[in-house]
């Protein structure tokens, strides 16, 4: 759990899961603002792929849960025009695997309209999906990455359930387009404290998951179960990770990561997408630049392997694991033992 | 409402702007032969509907909008004083007046955008309406198709035009248009309608038709206005005759209402060269005074200008 999120359960919390924290989220923003409302595929209904829009469309009805045809491109280009006009829609990819085919719409236009309009024009449109390793084992391919790189498009990845709640009240009132990704393998994982009602995390702030004084290790998603069984491991060994949960890709926070990398003098970064081009590749480029010098190894990085994400029990043996994580970890403090 | 007079001025000023903005940018997209699909389509909008003209010279819609003339010239000059600062293609319109902006660097993107427009009219139980226009070229993508499908099933206020001039930039529409682009409406069990693009009355009855269809609540139309264009594709492309050969050359539009407004003793040919005249005067102007405006500097450049 984040140390951001309350330690003790406040007044007013209830134990959810990610996916319900989300869902959470967004039914409190559409009770509190009518120019909301959701566009997807099965979110009617059936309640939404792996029940992520359950109860949505019984209490807000079909003006305001809209199924869409199967049509990526007019489902997200019409929630931006919508967005433009007055209304503040979120709309469901079902799966990352289904936003190459919304592209045109999610880097030609939506990161572009404020700027290009000279600032006239605003975009307050979330896009849901998810993405990763899942129960369902369907679609794992993680592109999250590539929007990262385009300015004008805020990208978060919460990894817990108060983080799940904070940061889509925080996307739906944001006047920006916001890709919120929802790591598939964390959706109906371990439930958590979630603070009831108007709770908000910032975007572009990360949360120390864990503190420690030896090695930083930056996550976002579904990594940072896999980090805090990695650190519990190196710990027993006498070395303390610390853990930093980005929870945004764009814009990220980092200042945190640098100051802690300034302490630790040592990084490893962990992501369930590839590591080539990966948005970890900027974290690492970033700490290169501003601390190469402070650095006593080099820095470490895991990801999937170089292959696209194989189907059934290939699959294990394609994605990283807590074992890689420690193994990363041991890698930085080799020859420089504290 | 406007009057027949007042379309062929609107016409006469699209076609003067046009040619002289082809002097000024060689990659501007000339308009000449095509003016009566961009003011019959958009005439009859109110000031709060939303406009999404297809990107061959729209000027002429954000002028019936209430754009200034001379900052319309300063942006295709890629002065400060343009209403983007600068910032996107010079055909994208001031976002303040309802149109929709174009910012993406390919086609049928803004079918999306457009659609969205009216999907918050609808959600927000307003009867105000789009109107999007494209070309014929743009009705092969995939926007063209997932939009109307969902604007359909949605029944949005929309209106579809398609400024059908023929050419996708050097291939004839015979390479890429197996059927005509209105019997496609059959396809989404939405009315579709073919109309004469030369004749700007009836483009303008036909889409206020689909505009008052819209605006009670009962869906898009998807419209083919059948259009020429008499240049190349940009202004410094030159279309010959040998590529030409076999297309039929359509009358020119100013010329038809022209004949009409005499018939009708709505306006003299004195009269007639009086509007040609002071359009011409009125662009000159503008193009001083866009010429005199500032370059664009940092400020335009906007480096903290990318989140709202």
């Amino acid at each position: 759990m984040s140390i951001d999120a309350p330690v003790k359960a406040p007044v007013g919390s209830r134990r959810l899961t990610h996916m319900e924290a989300v869902v959470e989220g967004i039914a409190l923003e559409m009770r509190r603002d009518t120019r909301v409302f959701l566009i997807g595929q099965d979110i009617g209904p059936f309640g939404g792929s792996m029940q992520g829009a359950r109860g949505l469309f019984e209490e807000f009805g079909p003006e305001r849960v809209l199924e869409a045809p199967i049509s990526e491109s007019a489902m997200v280009g019409s929630a931006i025009g919508a967005a433009l006009f007055g209304s503040r829609p979120i709309v469901e990819v079902s799966f990352g695997e289904f936003l190459p085919a919304a592209m045109n719409q999610l880097i030609n236009q939506a990161p572009n309209l404020h700027y290009m309009t000279g600032g006239a024009a605003r975009v307050p449109v979330v896009i849901r999906t998810r993405v990763g390793d899942g129960p369902y084992g369907g679609h794992p391919q993680d592109y999250v990455s590539w929007f990262a790189h385009v300015p004008g498009l805020k990208v978060v990845v919460p990894a817990t359930p108060p983080d799940a709640k904070g940061l889509m009240v925080a996307a739906i009132r944001d006047d920006n387009p916001v890709l919120f990704v929802e790591p598939m393998s964390l959706s109906h994982a371990r439930r958590a404290e979630v603070p009831d009602g108007d709770y908000v995390v910032p975007l572009g702030s990360a949360s120390l998951a864990r503190p420690g004084r030896d090695v930083t290790l930056v996550v976002w998603g579904s990594m940072l179960p896999l980090a805090m069984q990695a650190a519990a491991t190196v710990s027993s060994e006498g070395a303390e990770v610390e853990i930093i949960d980005l929870r945004s890709l764009a814009p990220w926070d980092s200042r945190m990561v640098i100051d802690s990398v300034r302490r630790t003098r040592r990084l490893v970064i962990a992501h369930e997408t590839w590591v080539t081009g990966s948005f970890g590749a900027e974290v690492a480029a970033t700490v290169a630049g501003v601390a190469r010098l402070e650095l006593l190894t080099p820095i470490q990085r895991v990801g999937a392997a170089p292959i696209p994400v194989p189907s059934g029990p290939l699959r294990a043996r394609a994605l990283p694991t807590s074992a890689q994580i420690v193994a990363a970890v041991r890698a930085t403090l080799e020859g420089s033992r504290p | 409402m406007t009057d027949a007079r007042e379309l062929f001025r609107w016409m006469v000023v699209a076609r003067t702007l046009g040619t002289t903005l082809c002097t000024l940018n060689v990659r501007w997209f000339p308009v000449e032969g095509e003016e009566a699909v961009h003011v019959g389509s958009f005439v009859d909008l109110r000031p709060d509907d939303a406009a999404a003209p297809h990107y061959r010279d729209p000027f002429v819609v954000y002028l019936m909008r209430g754009a200034e003339l001379w900052r319309l010239i300063a942006q295709v000059l890629g002065k400060s004083a343009g209403y983007n600062k600068g910032r996107s293609v010079a055909f994208n319109g001031p976002f303040h007046l309802g149109v929709v902006p174009w910012v993406a660097g390919d086609l049928g993107t803004t079918i999306g955008t457009a659609t969205g427009a009216a999907l918050a009219f609808k959600q927000q139980r307003s009867d105000r309406v789009c109107v999007c226009s494209f070309g014929d070229g743009t009705a092969n993508r995939g926007d063209f198709h997932e939009n109307i499908n969902l604007a359909a099933i949605w029944r949005l206020p929309i209106v579809y035009v398609c400024q059908n001039n023929g050419w996708a930039i050097s291939q004839r529409a015979d390479s890429y248009l197996p059927a005509p682009v209105a019997a496609r409406a059959a396809g989404y069990g939405i009315p579709g309608r073919t109309v004469d693009g030369q004749d700007v009355e009836a483009v303008r009855a036909v889409v206020a038709e689909a505009i008052e269809r819209a605006r009670s609540g009962d869906g898009p139309t998807l419209i083919d206005a059948v259009t020429y264009r008499r240049q190349g594709h940009w202004a410094g492309h030159i279309v010959s005759d040998a590529d030409r050969a076999g297309v039929v050359e359509r009358p020119d539009p100013i010329d038809v209402l022209g004949a009409r407004l005499l018939e009708r003793g709505l306006a003299t040919q004195a009269e007639m060269r009086q509007i040609h005249e002071h359009a011409a005067a009125e662009i000159v102007a503008a193009v001083e005074r866009a010429r005199a405006a500032a370059e664009v500097g940092d400020a335009e450049l906007g480096l903290d200008d990318v989140f709202a």
